[in-house]
């Protein structure tokens, strides 16, 4: 169904990070929130896409924001990295879902939400470092990754899946020995994402814990962000709730604490 | 969400957060259409893969799952969940239990009439009185042997001696609308249904019409009621078990009664089930014993071979399709090229049967037959490798696999006959560790038999009727 050679061939066609992008990230880094804006402010699809996001009811601002500069000077230098790798994402993402039944508004929405829940659990972990908050960023691409592989065998998938609790990790696993994770850590080293973005993402998978403890516990919450997320009839009705496999054990020591952060009502 | 189908059992496997509006978007009016259809014994919800869930969440599934016991009087309830999980269940639904609730799909299994977990030593535990009985009863039913604690105390002695028994239950009840249906157990090629009480019409609506056609379809020759706790039965019951008769001589089957005495039923009604090629013998052990009486009555699949029908132009003519299913999902779960050698239209012919495992599929609808796999064990393993995730020699572990691929063929055929508005359904597959058990069922039967090679492995499809 799926050969490492169509992996690589995958891979291999995905663009470069456009210049304008490398630019903003590089000047973000350095803190240079203003100048950074100027040139996002020039890639006109960046700039529509921010304002998009910035302005979708889970960030809560009362006003419509507007101007790049005023988007990174509310979100932050961690928060417009995170933003700027969100809009990278979108360019690898299809026009038209087969897979899922989803749309570019419902996979901003996903972004968006996952972002904002995510910074919310950061600032609880008092977690500050930069790549460790544009790591979820990187999150949304194995869903990217799975419709990209899978679309054309979507009939032959869902009949596996009536047979065998099967998810779509562990089918391109034993196929390919390549997993979603690992092709998303291909695409974050393309372009060129601090390596500590795909460290994280592997961890999140919930298969592949890390030795390192604050990867490890970032993996963990991202983990269980993402099922909970997933768990929402928007997103379950696109069939993303089954999509990878939920790592109960691995979330456990975390569930309580989760609950309270997201205001889970019992 | 689809149901996955495993021994009769039909369960979803939910992820995540499980609230009211979670549970509505997992399930949807399709799949409850599509889980009535399956007509397996049990529907269940597995609460593995959920971190969090809510009486409404848990109502919603039990409101969906209803509708599938209605129509099949399927048991429905929730599985594989820990104590925790186990007591917020409870105490969400107090006394008002109308679903079962099994801790793992292992002893959810012990109450389906599947082909496994038969004469098991079981130990069982719970703290109501009637919830201990209506598990030895059932458990007793399904074939197996139970052993009831009375106390916790006890239970907790009884478990240590791990070695005593096959399974322990425990955190488990019986719904209390959870009954009703006729069980049904299978015990070498004879299917044993356990029948009970006054007999009358509604033996139409809690026997499982369908799963005795498929077992008819997958081979089955010998169906025996067990009849030890009938009372009586009236002329209702005697015209549905002469209908089941004729239906059953069709396919060379027999019908047999054990434990019902001519005192429970007026001699007339004997009679007319006699009449209708009915057989009665008084002690299951006596017969299931008696090897010699057994393939006589049919419990040996050889008798199939009397069943010889011709492939007709219906079938010629949608062979294109029952190949192009069977190749594609082979490359499918293999990414093995396949090549095609030879096609016949004869008798199977199998030139050699040594390390070679075969299945067969049974296909009923707007057209009706069988279909014959057979693999060198080598491709069947890899074939299998998707489905069990590692490479593995172990025998029972790839026939279980083997049954979950040939039917996920079944699947395919089916859904590539429906794209030519062709209905059918599939029966459960039949899997054969040697191909001479394979022979008894297929030789002699005439069909198109065509050859193929994947990676240069011999394979053989053979379509029949």
């Amino acid at each position: 169904m799926i050969t490492i050679d169509e992996i690589d061939n995958f891979i291999d066609k995905i663009p470069p990070a456009p210049k304008a992008l490398k630019e903003t990230l590089a000047l973000l880094s350095e803190g240079e929130l203003m100048k950074a804006a100027k040139v996002a402010e020039q890639e006109i699809v960046l700039r529509t896409y921010l304002k998009n996001l910035v302005n979708k009811p889970v960030y809560g601002f009362q006003n419509e924001v507007n101007e790049v500069s005023q988007i990174f000077g509310i979100l932050g230098v961690a928060g417009s990295q995170q933003a700027v790798y969100n809009y990278m994402l979108t360019l690898l993402s299809p026009k038209k879902w087969v897979l899922f039944d989803l749309n570019e508004k419902i996979f901003y929405e996903l972004q968006a939400e996952l972002s904002v829940r995510y910074n919310k659990i950061l600032k609880h972990l008092k977690i500050t470092d930069k790549d460790i908050q544009s790591a979820i960023s990187l999150v949304p691409a194995s869903i990217i990754v799975a419709e990209a592989f899978f679309k054309n065998h979507k009939n032959d998938v869902e009949l596996i899946k009536t047979t065998s609790a099967l998810d779509y990790n562990t089918i391109l696993k034993r196929l390919s020995g390549m997993d979603l994770f690992d092709i998303c850590e291909r695409i974050s080293m393309k372009w060129e994402m601090p390596s500590k973005v795909s460290q994280v993402l592997q961890t999140a998978s919930g298969i592949k814990p890390s030795s390192k403890q604050e990867i490890n516990n970032v993996g963990k919450w991202i983990h269980l962000l993402l099922f909970y997320e997933l768990s929402q009839p928007i997103f379950i009705e696109a069939g993303l709730n089954d999509f990878i496999d939920f790592q109960v054990d691995f979330v456990q020591d975390i569930y309580e604490e989760f609950i309270k952060i997201m205001e889970v009502e019992r | 969400m689809r149901a996955i189908v495993k021994n009769g059992i039909a369960v979803f496997y939910p992820q995540g957060f499980l609230d009211g509006s979670s549970a509505e978007s997992m399930i949807s009016i399709d799949d409850i259409k599509a889980t009535e259809g399956l007509k397996t014994d049990l529907v269940l919800v597995s609460l593995q893969k959920v971190i969090f869930f809510n009486k409404n969440g848990l109502e919603t599934f039990v409101r969906m799952l209803t509708k599938v016991r209605k129509a099949n009087h399927s048991k429905i309830g929730f599985c594989d969940y820990d104590l925790k999980k186990f007591n917020s269940i409870m105490n969400f639904f107090k006394d008002e239990l109308s679903f079962s609730l099994f801790n793992s799909l292992d002893t959810a299994s012990l109450f389906a009439s599947s082909f496994k977990n038969q004469k098991k030593n079981v130990l069982v535990f719970n703290e109501s009185k009637s919830q201990r009985s209506v598990m030895a009863i059932d458990l007793h039913n399904y074939g197996h042997n139970p052993i009831i604690a009375q106390t916790q105390k006890e239970f907790d002695e009884k478990k240590k001696n791990t070695k005593a028994y096959d399974v322990i239950i425990e955190n488990t009840h019986i719904g209390s609308m959870e009954n009703g249906s006729i069980s049904a157990r299978v015990s070498g090629n004879a299917i044993i249904y356990n029948i009970a009480s006054f007999l009358d019409a509604s033996i139409t609506n809690s026997f499982n019409i369908y799963y005795h056609n498929n077992s008819l379809k997958a081979g089955f020759r010998l169906f025996i009621f067990e009849a030890y706790q009938v009372v009586n039965m009236n002329v209702h019951a005697v015209n549905f078990f002469s209908k089941l008769a004729s239906s059953a001589a069709e396919y060379n089957a027999t019908i047999c009664f054990v434990g019902l005495s001519t005192e429970k039923t007026t001699k007339k009604f004997h009679e007319t089930l006699e009449d209708s090629g009915i057989m009665f013998f008084e002690q299951l052990d006596t017969l299931l014993d008696d090897k010699k009486l057994l393939a006589e009555l049919g419990a040996s699949t050889s008798t199939n071979a009397k069943d010889k029908r011709s492939l007709n132009k219906a079938m010629i003519t949608q062979l294109p399709n029952f190949i192009e299913a069977t190749v594609d999902t082979i490359k499918m779960m293999t990414n093995a090229e396949a090549k095609k050698e030879s096609a016949s239209i004869y008798t199977i012919k199998i030139q050699e049967t040594e390390n070679k495992i075969a299945s067969s599929i049974g296909f009923y609808g707007d057209i009706d037959g069988m279909i014959v796999l057979i693999f060198p064990k080598n491709i069947a393993k890899k074939a299998c490798e998707l489905l069990i995730g590692e490479e593995t020699d172990d025998k029972e572990l790839i026939m279980d696999a083997l049954g979950e691929f040939v039917n996920i063929i079944g699947g395919k055929i089916k859904s590539l006959l429906a794209d030519n508005n062709i209905r059918i359904k599939i029966t459960l597959p039949r899997t054969y560790d040697e191909v001479s058990e394979l022979l008894t069922v297929a030789d002699n039967r005439k069909g198109v038999q065509v050859d193929l090679t994947f990676d240069n492995d011999h394979f053989s499809f053979f379509l029949t009727r």
